[in-house]
């Protein structure tokens, strides 16, 4: 479904991604772990076009990105619409309601109709269990239940895969728990992700787990084994 | 650019058609604010001055309806290289014009209509001054590009300190005033302000006599024709003496001239009275009238004009923000151009320098030149309000926008725009309010909005120049102020941090 292969990326002398290659399947759940600067979000923003790079290829379905020259715009969005992202800041658009954020994506990424596309966009609200928020803006939530907003938004365009960024590092555990619940629910449901996370738990659960170091993949395997190590 | 340009020199002209009038109109140019004897007005608010009575006898003469177009004196024969028939253009330029060589050459001439003498004007009481050559060490006021500026600076070089102003009026006051020791003027102006001013008085004999003549274009050749039997006419038959004597100013100079161009000696005698045109009565409802109407030029000029300056400042810093290098780079130097040159030469540029880079029948009228050169001056500023707004929004903004599978351009509009204009509008509000100022600017290209007019009524009314002063400012302040107050109330409106309700 996605398979990287031998991605470089250099800033500088400095070579942040050191030919990495990893493959997800779909409805599996990759785990990348390792200390900071190890190039993991590096590697997620590569996956989603938000980076570019010196050396290598993604390939996310049938759309394929080869290092080392600029992207059309066309082929970053064939690609995005194939793998969402959630950051670590969540990025709600502040100027939108949460409801108004969920339908960003099919509005104006897929040309719906506010009134086509706003059932599916209460029911994932739903889903993530802030069917009562969706007409507070994102300045009044919780920063879990932003996250939780923001997840919903990035499914709310149908992505076969989304790229989890450190999605608990900037909340609190109580809040944290709220997310990752969120996220073992999809998991269980057959979502594909990558999800860079320092959470141990969640690891161990990872039908796989990379670690990451300097730039480089040390260690695979499942979730259990890399998590325990 | 230029397409944008012409599609709204389109949009503009389209509003602007004239209606067709049955006699065919004589387009005169003239410049009011040089004011008596040429063309001024009374008292009571009419229009009079030996030109103005000249241009109703070539009208009658021709068969055509004299029709008064304002403009700066020295920017009059220009407008004869923009079309007669567009909302400002002209037939003729009639306002004191000397015969000059480099005129004569560009442009059409008429035989001459009047001779005048460069005379020296003093206060009364100036016992240092007594003769021509007592000018030296003095300083004197001349009006810019007339022949007397000319005369003054050959003949006595750097002998003297010259003082150069627009305007003959405000020459003689400041002579009166003693801000200025001497003015050399045509006699004509001479003659009219030394029995209008007291303690003024002429000094010397005149000197170096000259011709004013009606400039036209070049193949006008008919009405030149036309123009100059009716003056010559008007010499034969007395008409133009008695125009000359209503103002004082007939004299054995222009007893000359009748010999010359039509070969009679002596003169008809038939002489009119000196008509006094003094109507008294209150002023003030006329010239409030009047203030309050460009006031509405000068509202009109700024709620055309910033609208179109936001829209060119939004394309012009998502070109610079978002833009690659080489849309950037120009648009770069663009906003830096205007930003660092005056709005004053930029309107000069639009007016008079870009209709001859376009092709014919492009030509600006003053109105749309005066709303484009605003608009392309404050898009500059905007530009930068703009960039300013649009890198202010965090940048993880337009990641989660693209994440989700918009274009850029669509993240632009939908994600950072949005929330960029809530930044920009306190920056913004003040630039309109400033905008609205700066509409006086478009004075200097015929357009009578409201600092014009009062250049106009203030010429005429000198002993009101105070309280017309006042009265300006005040319609400047009671229109800008509510402007400062509901800019004050949007901003507060859309503040990102206001509780509650859906944007």
């Amino acid at each position: 479904m996605i398979r990287v292969s031998n991605l470089v990326k250099t800033f500088g002398t400095n070579r942040i991604l050191d030919g990495v290659s990893l493959e997800v399947r779909t409805g599996e759940v990759t785990v990348l772990v390792g200390p900071s600067g190890g190039g993991k979000s590096t590697l997620l923003r590569c996956i989603n076009g938000l980076e570019s790079f010196q050396e290598g290829e993604v390939a996310v379905g049938d759309v394929t990105l080869a290092g080392g020259k600029p992207h059309p715009e066309r082929e970053l969005v064939a690609l995005r619409r194939k793998v969402g992202m959630v950051f670590q800041q969540f990025h709600l658009f502040p100027h939108m309601t949460a409801i108004e954020n969920v339908l960003s994506g099919p509005r104006f990424a897929l040309g719906q109709s506010r009134a086509e596309a706003e059932p599916r966009a209460r029911e994932l609200l739903a889903r993530v269990g802030l069917a009562d928020f969706a007409d507070a803006r994102p300045a009044t939530l919780s920063g879990g239940q932003q996250q939780r907003v923001a997840i919903a938004r990035s499914l709310a365009v149908n992505p076969t895969a989304i790229l989890f960024d450190e999605p608990t590092s900037a909340l609190d555990p109580a809040m944290a728990g709220e997310v990752l619940a969120v996220m073992r629910d999809l998991a269980a449901s057959g979502q594909t992700m990558i999800v860079v996370t320092h959470d141990m738990d969640l690891a161990k659960q990872a039908t796989t787990a990379h670690r990451m170091v300097a730039g480089k993949i040390v260690q695979s395997g499942s979730g259990g084994a890399v998590a325990g190590w | 650019m230029t397409r944008c340009l012409l599609s709204l020199t389109f949009a503009l002209a389209v509003v602007s058609l004239a209606s067709a009038q049955e006699k065919k109109p004589l387009r005169w140019g003239t410049d009011p604010t040089g004011g008596a004897p040429f063309v001024f007005q009374n008292k009571a608010g009419e229009w009079t001055g030996f030109e103005w009575d000249f241009a109703a006898y070539l009208g009658e003469k021709l068969n055509r309806t004299p029709v008064m177009r304002k403009g700066d004196w020295d920017k009059l024969p220009e407008r004869l290289d923009q079309p007669a028939d567009g909302p400002e253009g002209i037939d003729i330029v009639l306002n004191g014009y000397e015969q000059r060589e480099d005129l004569s050459k560009k442009y059409g001439m008429t035989q001459p209509y009047y001779t005048y003498r460069l005379a020296l004007v003093t206060q009364a009481g100036n016992t240092s001054l007594a003769k021509w050559s007592d000018l030296t060490g003095k300083t004197v006021g001349v009006l810019g590009g007339s022949a007397a500026h000319d005369y003054v600076k050959e003949a006595f070089a750097d002998k003297v300190t010259l003082q150069i102003n627009p305007d003959v009026a405000t020459v003689f006051g400041l002579v009166q005033a003693k801000r200025m020791d001497a003015t050399v003027q045509d006699s004509t102006a001479a003659l009219y302000f030394v029995r209008e001013l007291p303690n003024l008085k002429t000094v010397g004999e005149p000197r170096k006599p000259g011709f004013y003549v009606i400039y036209l274009r070049k193949n006008d050749e008919e009405l030149r024709k036309q123009i100059d039997d009716a003056v010559k006419d008007g010499w034969k038959d007395g008409s133009l003496r008695k125009i000359y004597q209503k103002y004082g100013l007939w004299n054995a100079d222009q007893e000359w001239l009748t010999y010359t161009q039509t070969g009679e000696w002596p003169p008809d005698e038939d002489a009119a009275e000196v008509k006094k045109d003094e109507a008294k009565g209150n002023p003030w409802p006329r010239m409030l009238n009047e203030l309050v109407r460009a006031a509405g030029m000068t509202v009109f000029l700024a709620v055309t004009s910033f609208p179109l300056a936001m829209l060119m400042g939004l394309v012009l810093a998502i070109g610079r923000v978002y833009g690659p290098w080489w849309v950037a780079a120009p648009l770069g130097v663009y906003v830096e151009v205007v930003r660092g040159t005056p709005l004053l030469l930029q309107l000069y540029a639009v007016f008079y320098l870009l209709p001859t880079w376009l092709p014919d029948g492009f030509a600006l009228t003053p109105l749309q030149a005066g709303i484009l050169g605003l608009a392309l001056n404050y898009a500059a500023y905007e530009a930068e309000n703009y960039r300013a707004g649009l890198l202010a929004v965090p940048r993880g903004q337009m990641e989660a926008a693209l994440s989700l599978g918009m274009t850029k351009l669509v993240a632009i509009r939908r994600v950072v725009v949005p929330q960029a204009a809530r930044i920009v509008i306190p920056p913004v509000t003040n630039d309109f309010i400033a905008l609205f100022k700066d509409t006086s600017v478009c004075s200097v290209i015929l357009i009578t909005e409201l600092t014009r007019k009062y250049n106009e009524l203030y010429n005429f009314n000198r002993e009101y120049v105070a309280e017309l002063a006042f009265v300006t400012a005040g319609l400047y302040l009671v229109m800008s102020y509510p402007l400062a107050i509901a800019a004050r109330w949007l901003e507060h409106r859309l503040s990102p941090n206001r509780e509650g309700g859906r944007a």
